[in-house]
């Protein structure tokens, strides 16, 4: 997903240093932008002017302390508390001390994620969706130690890069993945409980409904693997509440290979 | 015992029930040539009742008085004369124990706003009649939707999925985690919801919101279906004033 924000942050003429260990991995983030900016220029949805320039601002760095000039360190790495803590912990000696430092977690709480820095003010949730340079959304997350100052930045900076931005309080799910819960929720109770078929259900919350997708196709492209892990993530941070339980039949899914379309098997047939 | 059926000259409906839903139906099949007769002769159906082609009962709120509606229709019409009824908050099978001619009796999925789209849920129960299914799926073709068999049981499928994700989001704005437009704002733009959740109970309403969570929850006995404080409060001042 880092890629993904370095495009549109670069699309809007900020300067973005795409940061990884690896330098294979950031250039084939690369690749990927620019093979992607292609097909946008082909279907004459981008000129080749900003493509060029996009790709001209992304640079690739593998070392944190060549990020020490950056106004707004944005992290999407692994989905790992230890792992993302570590990282602000090591960054905030070399970043200057109005940097903003911004965690793209989907899962995780940002007051966690701020708990292990010497500043918790600066640290705030970016929270994009995929795919990013499509999805006009950003949730704008506050943890309890957030400032104003640092919230009222981070919108800035999101409206910059063309995005709806919402102000989101730092709990589990933050809003977008929370309220998302009972579509999935339901339909596998329903489903469960011998109500309707995957098919119908489908075609019912689309036809009758009006959605876009169906839960099952949705989650079928999300991969059910990864349905399952932030229902049982939001789970475990609300201790619990059965609002929140995942369903016996996405586990067996999972045990049996069916991970969605990725895998060509899942509540449909790829 | 004769199968209901849909006369083929005579095209006039009976539509009783909530106001927003009779309003909304009648709209839509008056649209398409039928004859709407108003909800308020269901205190003096037997003149007319010859008249009636089908029957539509379209009480979610006051169960007591769906049955009122129901017992009377049954009375009064001919055993062949279908009637569809709105089945998310007590099941068709309750119902039909309200009723002499069970065999005509079919739950529908009728919550407002949804008749607006393509697709409407079915129940028959055990004591359907196969020609009753019939005429409620000629009836709905006519109208230009398609039908959807589902099993008949309390929230059907889009009303319980539509209604837990309104109350998750009202939730969501009781625990202060972001204003109401923004949890719209955030369901439509960040995962292409049609529609925010919290604008579609203000036009479902949110008393119909809370009757169907309230009859998932007594029906299902499960803490998952408890009903958001706050959305209680604004079913009962009837509007959403934060």
């Amino acid at each position: 997903m880092g890629t993904g924000i370095a495009r549109v942050a670069a699309l809007n003429k900020f300067n973005v240093a795409l940061y990884d260990i690896n330098e294979t991995v950031i250039l084939n983030g690369i690749a990927r932008i620019t093979s992607e900016m292609k097909t946008s220029v082909e279907k004459q949805k981008l000129s080749q002017e900003e493509m060029t320039g996009t790709l001209s601002r992304i640079h690739a760095r593998t070392k944190l302390s060549d990020l020490s000039h950056c106004d707004i360190i944005i992290e999407a790495i692994l989905e790992d508390l230890r792992i993302k803590k570590d990282l602000f912990r090591h960054l905030e000696g070399d970043v200057k001390p109005e940097t903003i430092l911004a965690t793209n977690t989907s899962s995780l709480s940002i007051t966690a994620i701020a708990s292990g820095v010497k500043k918790p003010e600066r640290v705030v949730g970016l929270h994009f969706f995929n795919p990013v340079h499509a999805t006009k959304l950003v949730e704008v997350v506050q943890g309890t130690q957030t400032t104003e100052e640092t919230m009222q930045r981070a919108i800035d900076f999101g409206e910059k890069l063309g995005k709806t931005c919402v102000r989101v309080k730092d709990t589990p799910g933050f809003a977008v993945n929370r309220v998302a819960q009972p579509f999935y929720g339901e339909a596998l109770r329903i489903l469960g409980e011998g109500i309707a078929s995957v098919e119908d259900i489908d075609g019912i919350v689309k036809g009758e409904g009006g959605f876009a997708m169906g839960p099952f196709e949705l989650i079928d492209l999300i991969g059910i693997d990864v349905n399952l892990a932030a229902t049982q993530s939001v789970y475990e941070q609300f201790f619990n509440d059965p609002r929140y339980r995942p369903h016996s039949i996405q586990r067996q899914m999972v045990d049996s290979g069916k991970l969605g379309k990725k895998s060509g098997k899942g509540f449909y047939n790829y | 015992m004769k199968s209901p059926s849909i006369p083929k000259n005579r095209l006039s409906v009976f539509i009783v029930g909530d106001d927003s839903l009779v309003d909304e139906y009648s709209e839509i099949a008056s649209g398409f040539n039928y004859a709407i007769i108003a909800p308020d002769k269901i205190n003096s159906l037997k003149p007319i009742a010859g008249k009636i082609s089908i029957a539509l009962e379209l009480s979610n709120l006051d169960l007591d008085r769906k049955k009122k509606n129901l017992t009377a229709l049954d009375k009064a019409l001919p055993e062949t004369t279908a009637i569809l009824s709105s089945s998310i908050n007590v099941s068709a099978l309750d119902q039909s124990q309200w009723i002499m001619m069970k065999h005509r009796l079919v739950g529908i999925a009728a919550l407002p706003t949804m008749i607006r789209n393509s697709i409407v849920e079915v129940s028959p129960t055990v004591y359907t009649n196969e020609s009753a299914v019939d005429v409620a799926r000629k009836f709905f073709l006519s109208i230009k939707k398609d039908i959807a068999i589902v099993q008949d049981r309390v929230g059907m499928v889009l009303p319980r999925i539509l209604c837990q994700i309104i109350n998750e989001a009202m939730f969501a704005v009781q625990q202060d985690v972001a204003s109401p437009k923004d949890i719209d704002t955030a369901m439509r733009l960040g995962i292409n919801y049609p529609s925010g959740p919290i604008e579609w109970g203000e036009r479902i309403g949110f008393k119909q919101v809370y009757a169907v969570l309230d009859a998932l929850h007594t029906d299902l006995g499960e803490e998952r279906y408890r009903i958001c404080p706050l959305l209680k409060e604004i079913a009962a001042a009837g509007k959403f004033w934060r």
